[in-house]
């Protein structure tokens, strides 16, 4: 893991628990190089308009808190994710398939969970080392800038600073509350 | 009835039923079918006609599998005139004077794992075969969607540009002919490469500036200039790849704003900017979607895919329609109706020009461009993801 690999991990998880929700993007943005999205099919979703979890048995958490189906892609944590969601192949919504190397650079997001209302910190880690796992493809660009602006892009593949930069798929993992929320 | 000698091998391999059941058809049809010379191998003319478009197959289940696609838009029955293959977010490039495809790839020595290889392959034309390859040092090339603007060529074609991102900003400045990496150049806080006068670039940058680059003979850095405020990146910010007219590049922004940049000098001029102008049914309103969102004809049209349900968000969702747009006058032209959705246009330089269209479901569909008559549905025969159409010519 490089430096700023790190710097982005430490910076990411700081400004998960310590900033404004609407601080929090704009400081990433402004003091890391190219954290951001993950790779992913444009034209994804005018393909397929509801994204991953069509046609498949729903995926979910088991705790009315954390509502929703984790393979569709209006589940509330992928506000701003694109790629193959890990939970339909093989991962969970905040780990990685086996046989894969999770990313250490990742673009934040975040969204609301509408059973407490809370706005939640959310790290898009790619997962990396095996092939794509073409399951339940989402995308959205809610925010999304051109790639001149590489942090708020998700064009880019992010399977940076793992040992391959194959891209598998990508997790939606909970690293924090927004501070003007959990009060 | 006499047998031939390839008959009788058939026969012992007992896969065949005994002559005696056709006996009635053989009467028919005095003569067996000709033996056929194998193996066989088809080629490719050198020079691709105009009607032939190359097409980037991001091939998004299978990105180590991605490929280039060369494609007859005149065709309906074989539109597929070969493949070649295009891996891990590649980029590709077309010389027509050279008569050789550039392919910017990444690999890996155990597919998925093992040591990492950049290269630059070379590819003939008319076989599809590799004649050389040059490696690209570093593992830094950019991987992200197909976008035109990571791999140019620079130097009458001699050499090219490939675009580096780990996520630092460089470019690697490559001797094509010389199959040579000639040196680096550190580019922190702009991306992509817009060939500039007769050896340099432009990029753009993250301030909203564009920097215009000219090398000297050894691929080094011998000027450069910023053009400050070229683009509001929150407010109008512009589709990353734009419509060439001439050296002319015209980009479009999220909102229909277009923005031509004259790239035949050494520093990139503004040229003027214009609008896509409106049209009824909007819901909300039409914005430019999709992932190739713009293209010119030979006559310096501008042809721009919207969509009618533009919000924030859509600019790659697609679209339904092509504004055609004459950025000399400022003027829309005409719309065309793409009859369902759109997610790449690009227009032919034939005598007559044609709008190929790529589909969300892959599907290519051509129609005239200067009607907007649809002329013909080639199906999903092609590509998996087609992101990226250039025409041959």
């Amino acid at each position: 893991m490089s430096g700023i690999d790190k710097l982005t991990e430490t910076l990411s998880r700081r400004l998960a628990k310590g900033t404004s929700r609407r601080s929090s993007l704009a400081w990433l943005g402004g003091l890391v190089t190219g954290t951001a999205a993950l790779p992913l099919l444009p034209v994804a979703r005018a393909a397929t308009p509801h994204g991953g979890g069509t046609g498949r048995p729903p995926i979910t958490s088991g705790t009315p808190q954390d509502p929703g189906d984790r393979a569709s892609c209006d589940y509330w944590r992928y506000c701003a994710i694109d790629g193959f969601l890990c939970s339909c192949c093989g991962g969970t919504v905040n780990s990685c398939p086996p046989g894969t190397e999770m990313s250490p650079i990742t673009w934040i997001g975040t969204c609301t969970n509408p059973a407490d209302g809370r706005a939640y910190v959310i790290s898009y880690n790619d997962c990396c080392g095996a092939s794509s796992c073409g399951q339940c493809l989402c995308n959205r660009n809610e925010g999304d800038r051109p790639q001149v602006r590489p942090q708020s892009n998700n064009d880019y593949n992010w399977c940076l600073g793992t040992e391959s930069s194959v891209y598998n798929c990508s997790v939606a993992a909970i690293v924090g509350v927004a501070l003007e929320d959990a009060q | 009835m006499r047998l031939t000698h390839a008959s009788i091998a058939l026969g012992l391999m007992s896969l065949t039923p005994s002559t005696g059941a056709f006996a009635a058809e053989s009467a028919q049809f005095a003569k067996p079918l000709p033996d056929e010379e194998i193996p066989s191998v088809q080629s490719l003319p050198a020079q691709y006609p105009k009607d032939w478009v190359l097409i980037q197959d991001f091939h998004f289940n299978a990105l180590i599998d991605g490929r280039l696609a060369i494609v007859d838009t005149k065709s309906p029955d074989l539109p597929l005139k070969g493949t070649l293959r295009a891996t891990q977010f590649a980029n590709v490039l077309y010389s027509r004077t050279k008569n050789e495809i550039y392919t910017s790839e990444t690999f890996y020595s155990r597919l998925t794992r093992g040591e990492r290889t950049d290269a630059i392959t070379i590819w003939n034309t008319a076989t599809l075969q590799p004649k050389g390859e040059i490696i690209l040092p570093g593992g830094k090339r950019q991987q992200s969607v197909t976008y035109t603007g990571v791999f140019q060529f620079t130097n009458a074609e001699k050499w090219a540009l490939v675009a580096n991102f780990t996520p630092a900003q460089s470019v690697t400045v490559v001797d094509l002919d010389g199959r040579k990496v000639l040196g680096e150049i550190d580019l922190p806080g702009c991306t992509h490469i817009y060939p500039t006068g007769s050896r340099g670039f432009s990029s753009l940058c993250a301030d909203g500036s564009m920097i215009s680059i000219t090398l000297d003979e050894q691929g080094s850095v011998a000027s450069s200039k910023t053009i400050a405020s070229v683009q509001d990146i929150d407010k109008q910010p512009l589709f990353g790849m734009p419509a060439m007219v001439g050296r002319t590049a015209w980009f479009v922004s999220y909102y229909g704003e277009l923005r031509g940049f004259d790239l035949s000098g050494n520093v990139a001029r503004p040229t003027g900017s214009a609008n896509v102008g409106t049209a009824p049914g909007g819901d909300p309103q039409w914005r430019p979607g999709g992932w190739q969102v713009i293209s010119s004809d030979a006559k310096g049209l501008l042809y721009v895919l919207m969509s009618p349900h533009g919000r924030e968000g859509s600019h790659k969702d697609g679209g339904t329609q092509v504004w055609v747009i004459d950025p000399a006058t400022g003027t829309q032209v005409r719309r065309i109706d793409l009859e369902g959705m759109a997610t790449s246009i690009a227009v032919t330089r034939e005598d007559q020009p044609q709008l190929v269209i790529a589909r969300p479901d892959g599907a290519i569909a051509v129609f005239d461009a200067a009607t907007g008559k649809p002329l013909r549905d080639l199906g999903a025969t092609v590509a998996f993801n087609p992101l990226v159409i250039m025409p041959a010519q």
